[in-house]
């Protein structure tokens, strides 16, 4: 491949959580673009109950993602990109990872289950996270060690309070991330 | 017909397609599905070369491209990430990179790699995540 030494490199950071959690609020509070939108084909190997032949069938999605961007300077760029609902599909979407400093798991306290299955994308490919309670209208009638329980989040793991329309938020949890990811022995 | 081949085998739904396009999004890429590279990413940084030249330092001038060709090239005057550039033309990413592929091939784009920061491969580099934190708090 020619290579470009004076484009810009880039790096992402994931923003997960279930689906109408507000991860494309919190990529729109902090990014520098209005969010855009793309689409991925992926197929995989249906895993349907209905498969009475007990012949694999090949399934193929679209998945959407939104992201945004954060010009840190002109040698490099920090892409923030929401990932799609259905996490079935991330594992076998390598290029959803590559080149990913860490991740947000945005958990919603009336319905914390819909964030399990982010968290343990992130633990199983050992890309570390941070996770941001958003709290809509303030609401929230947990306490942080509660959450933190009912998550079963790894005491190190840093958790975040806030409501995530706000860009101090959106801000607060990136910069918690980054703090985070330099807190971190290196890897054996 | 082909001796052994049977429409009748075809699931019935053979012909629907998933994403509910009435254009075949693989037509711009004339029915190729799989780029001629795998290393496009979706932050691959993408650049047109200004003033292309062959294998033998005389301008480049390419033949053949299609519309989408055309509009990456403009696009990419400025770099672009991969997505944004798929964003831009409102095609999906695998398409894109084949579109993308094509014109790295021909010398007239430039591709820049992610940086490596796979915990597996070290994590990274403290002085990058210092640059990230420092972007983040001028937000």
């Amino acid at each position: 491949m020619i290579s470009n030494p004076t484009a810009p490199s880039a790096v992402k950071i994931l923003v997960a959580g279930g689906f109408g959690v507000g991860k494309t609020t919190l990529v729109g509070a902090v990014s520098e673009v209005t969010p855009l939108r793309t689409e991925e084909y992926l197929t995989t190997a249906s895993v349907g109950v209905d498969d009475l032949a007990g012949v694999s069938a090949k399934e193929t999605t679209t998945v959407a993602l939104d992201f945004g961007r954060i010009t840190v300077s002109d040698e490099l760029v920090v892409y923030l990109f929401g990932t799609p609902g259905q996490e079935r599909f991330w594992f076998m979407w390598n290029d959803l990872v590559h080149g990913a400093l860490g991740g947000v798991v945005i958990a919603d306290t009336r319905r914390l289950e819909t964030s399990f299955a982010s968290i343990d994308f992130f633990e199983s490919r050992e890309i570390p996270f941070v996770v941001a309670i958003n709290c809509f209208h303030g609401q929230n009638t947990r306490t942080a060690d509660e959450i933190r329980a009912a998550l079963d989040l790894d005491p190190h793991v840093p958790l975040l309070i806030g409501d995530v329309r706000q860009r101090s938020f959106g801000k607060e949890s990136l910069l918690a991330l980054v703090d985070h990811l330099m807190s971190l022995p290196a890897p054996a | 017909m082909t001796p052994g081949w049977d429409p009748e085998d075809l699931p019935e739904d053979a012909y629907e397609d998933a994403s509910g396009t009435m254009v075949r999004p693989y037509t711009v890429t004339r029915g190729r599905t799989a780029p001629e590279r795998d290393d496009l990413t979706l932050i691959t940084v993408l650049t047109t070369v200004e003033e292309p030249l062959d294998e033998f330092g005389r301008p480049l001038r390419p033949q053949r491209l299609q519309p989408e060709h055309r509009l990456i090239l403009d696009s990419c005057r400025r770099p672009l990430a991969l997505a944004e550039v798929a964003a831009a033309l409102g095609l999906p990413v695998s398409v894109t990179k084949i579109l993308l592929g094509d014109l790295v091939g021909l010398g007239l784009l430039t591709a820049r790699a992610p940086l490596s920061v796979a915990r597996a491969a070290g994590g990274a580099r403290h002085d990058l995540l210092a640059a990230v934190r420092d972007g983040i708090r001028r937000l």
